[in-house]
């Protein structure tokens, strides 16, 4: 299997939280301005400059996103300010996960979680799949776990 | 089994304990505040009792053949069983209150969950050290001697009855308990102090009289010392009562510690589960020669081992007997660390210039805001130890990979050596920060499942060359699946026959056809898997010849077999080969590849025990056999179904894995398209 890219309805939904995100957090800034602190471009310009970070956040962790099942490991290489490789052994993976949140409904996607026992990172969730894409993820992991075998780590 | 009957007013008293202090309060209110507080006391602690009589009541433990039973709950009751083998330790643990009554609390702990599994409050000590030996005896009964039986089972209770003999392996002198009470320092009493103070100094400067800057400075100083001197006090106070009479043995395949003074603990760490060791020692430590161990499990849930972190740590010992220690539970042999490139160096005086100039920072907004004239530069002294400091972070740093262990080593101040176990890794993390890309260094995290990582003690390899942790990852990744191989060899030495049929004789002409048109290139089995897709159809036609060519084969696949067990174990780079290779033992007969097996577990293991396959391993109803009785014909096709699969594989990565694989992956492959 060669590294797959999410699909690329994800950064939809990224930017959504993204959008969320730089709302809360102009909230102070609104209030400030509210209470006469601060002129009123102060919370137009953060929430603008939040915003822009979180969109553009959004887009590179996208573009950055992929995941590859290998031969005896499932390989996640992600982060956008903090780059990250994990290497999943398949022996050691504890259960799998399909999962849809409500946002992920909104957007036909879903994601799969990948469960180990170890203590940071234990759980791998790779997002933006599609629902069939997810379950299939899932029964293929699932099967690939079962076949490596592993004995107990724990 | 039940609880000790002096449980109930235990219970019940830690129950309405709290209450005592709100009653108190009630009582000194006003005139009718006594009696009230005395009723209203009386029917809580009644209610308490009555409550913890039916705890009792409800409350049974039992020692089935493989798991404990643990029935509980008043109101939602619940029914536990906890696998043997599942359990990572036991933990005995009495408070002085819990001594005078003759009761103990024992605690099970297993991987999963966010709390103790299994807790059982309160027994006798005698039952809690039953508990405990039965535990351990039942669990090697489990694992060992399934097929022994009834005469497993005696011999076990014999053992059982007297115990394993425990052999010492630490205990803990007057002079080394004096030494962790004075090392010890319990920061906790300036941490609260500084929480509490940090929203008070508006209103506290006005309270600051007018005095002169010095004699304020003085004050603060003095403060300072003293609740230093307290901070110190209370930590040896606490290290000393925590670590009184520690006792570290071995006992079979468990390790059994015994510490405390007030409240004493108890328990046992079986071997097998142990996932990590830590070796930490700080400058005042390494100046005596001192350092202190710690022994980790799977066994507690994050930020609960409570105080002392891991319950079998050894306090402190001499540098070379932590190490002899460490030895005898993780043979790792003599660790020599590979540091981060020099030029990392200049990455932490950066960070700490940084730090030091936010401290400066924040010590001149405390002086415009409260506006004594303090000298806000102090600070800036500490730059002078920003070089060392840098010099010192880069020197702790490293990381050496032994024969089955990683070891890794960190921190300038309180260095902490990690010891991994390959087969123990869970995941590998490699990640860079911004700063790390800056400088093009990374980070390996070797994750286990002990349980301090939120303390940041799992093993890390910090700050090393892109390409050197990119071949660290890969290694460690190898040395985990050869790790595993290892393991599965050795587990199941004795059951190979519950393994798949057709896995064997799909990699049989395989190898057998590599062998034909190859006979010199025998190691090499990515090879054999190229050469084999040509004469594959021969062989299959030629199955009956390859059953009897089998016994000829002997020789050469014997050879094949040692040369890849030689070469492939002890190096791990050759994992693969191990993995791919039928691993032919003396007696000639092919083992199938459990790495790959996939076996249909929703199959009882009898119907492969059948020992059928001995006699009928003709690769051609190989892959028939499992699907039943298909008529030979069929194999003809078989072959060219296998042929375009492993075609597949080798376009994926090289691997000449079972034919399920690929039309799987094929499928998830398109779906997501």
């Amino acid at each position: 299997m060669t590294a797959q890219t999410l699909h690329p309805r994800i950064r939809v939904v990224w930017v959504l939280r993204a959008v969320l995100v730089a709302a809360v957090l102009s909230l102070p800034f609104a209030g400030a301005y509210y209470l006469g602190r601060l002129p009123m471009w102060a919370p137009a310009v953060a929430g603008g400059v939040f915003l822009a970070v979180g969109v553009v956040h959004a887009v590179l962790k996208y573009r950055r996103w992929s995941y590859e099942i290998r031969e005896d490991a499932l390989y996640l290489d992600r982060g956008v300010v903090t780059q990250v490789r994990t290497t999943v052994p398949l022996v050691r993976i504890q259960h799998v996960d399909s999962r849809r949140g409500p946002v992920e409904r909104g957007a036909g996607l879903a994601s799969c979680v990948v469960y180990t026992a170890g203590s940071r990172g234990a759980d791998v969730r790779i997002p933006g799949l599609t629902p069939d894409g997810a379950s299939d993820l899932r029964e293929e992991l699932k099967r690939l776990a079962i076949r490596a075998d592993g004995e107990d780590a724990v | 089994m039940k609880l000790a009957p002096q449980s109930v007013p235990y219970r019940a008293l830690q129950k309405v304990s709290g209450f005592v202090v709100i009653a108190f309060f009630v009582a000194n209110s006003n005139d009718w505040g006594l009696p009230a507080a005395a009723a209203a006391g009386g029917a809580i602690l009644l209610a308490a009792l009555a409550y913890e009589v039916a705890y009792y009541r409800r409350f049974a433990y039992e020692l089935t053949a493989d798991t404990l039973d643990i029935s509980s709950g008043v109101i939602s009751r619940r029914e536990r069983e906890i696998p043997y083998r599942r359990i990572q330790n036991v933990d005995v643990s009495q408070s002085v209150f819990q001594r005078a009554l003759g009761i103990a609390a024992v605690d099970l702990e297993t991987a999963g969950g966010s709390s103790t599994e299994g807790s059982i409050r309160f027994v006798k000590p005698d039952e809690a050290t039953r508990l405990r030996r039965e535990v351990q005896r039942r669990k090697s009964g489990s694992s060992a001697g399934e097929t022994d039986g009834t005469a497993g089972d005696d011999e076990a209770a014999d053992r059982g009855a007297v115990g394993p003999e425990e052999e010492e392996l630490f205990a803990i002198s007057p002079g080394e308990l004096a030494l962790v009470g004075a090392l010890s320092f319990d920061g906790r009493l300036i941490g609260l102090l500084a929480f509490l103070s940090s929203g008070s100094v508006p209103v506290l400067s006005g309270f600051i009289p007018e005095a002169s800057a010095a004699a304020l400075t003085a004050t603060a100083i003095v403060a300072v010392g003293g609740l230093f001197l307290v901070s110190w006090v209370l930590g040896a106070g606490v290290a000393f009562s925590n670590y009184y009479g520690f006792r570290l043995s071995r006992a079979g395949d468990e390790l059994r510690y015994e510490r405390g003074l007030f409240r004493r603990y108890s328990g046992s760490i079986p071997t097998e589960k142990v996932q990590t060791l830590t070796i930490s020692d700080n400058p005042a430590k390494r100046a005596l020669g001192y350092a202190s161990l710690s022994i980790e499990t799977a066994g507690y849930a994050p930020g609960q081992s409570g105080d002392g972190g891991s319950q079998a740590a050894v306090p402190i010992a001499t540098t070379d007997r932590v190490y002899r220690l460490a030895h005898e539970v993780e043979s790792f042999g003599a660790p020599t660390f590979s540091r981060p490139p020099k030029r990392i160096r200049w990455r932490y005086v950066f960070r700490y210039a940084i730090a030091v100039a936010v401290l400066v920072g924040i010590a001149f907004a405390i002086d415009w805001y409260v506006t004594p004239d303090l000298p806000w530069y102090g600070p800036a002294v500490l730059l002078l130890a920003v070089p060392p400091a840098a010099h010192l972070k880069w020197k702790h740093r490293g990381y050496w990979l032994g024969d089955d262990h990683l070891l890794t080593r960190n921190g300038f101040w309180s260095r902490t050596v990690t010891v991994v176990p390959y087969y123990r890794i869970q995941t590998v993390i490699d990640s860079r920060t911004i700063f790390q890309r800056r400088w093009d260094v990374a980070t390996i995290v070797a994750d286990t499942a002990g349980s301090s990582s939120l303390a940041g003690t799992s093993a890390a390899a910090v700050d090393f060359e892109l390409d050197e942790a990119i071949e660290l990852r890969e290694t460690l990744q190898e040395r985990l699946q050869s790790a595993l191989t290892s393991h599965r060899d050795r587990r199941d030495r004795f059951e190979w026959f519950e393994g798949d049929v057709d896995e064997l004789v799909e990699s049989d002409p395989d190898a057998d056809a590599a062998e034909a048109t190859d006979a010199a290139d025998t190691t090499e089995i990515e090879g054999a898997a190229d050469t084999a897709e040509i004469p594959d159809a021969e062989g299959v036609s030629d199955a009956r010849g390859t059953a009897t060519s089998d016994a000829t084969e002997t020789a050469t696949s014997d050879a094949d077999g040692t040369d890849t067990e030689a070469t492939g174990i002890p190096d791990a780079t050759d994992a693969e080969d191990v993995e791919e290779s039928p691993d032919v033992p003396d007696d000639g007969v092919i083992r199938p590849d459990f790495s790959t097996s996939d076996r249909d577990y929703s199959e009882p293991a009898e119907r492969i025990d059948t020992g059928e396959y001995a006699v009928d391993r003709f690769p051609s109803d190989a892959d028939v056999a499992h699907r039943g009785d298909e008529p030979r014909e069929e194999s003809d096709d078989e072959p060219t179904v296998d042929d375009g699969s492993t075609a597949d594989d080798e376009t994926d990565g090289g691997s000449a894995e079972s034919d399920d694989t690929t039309p799987a992956d094929g499928e998830t492959a398109d779906g997501e398209k």
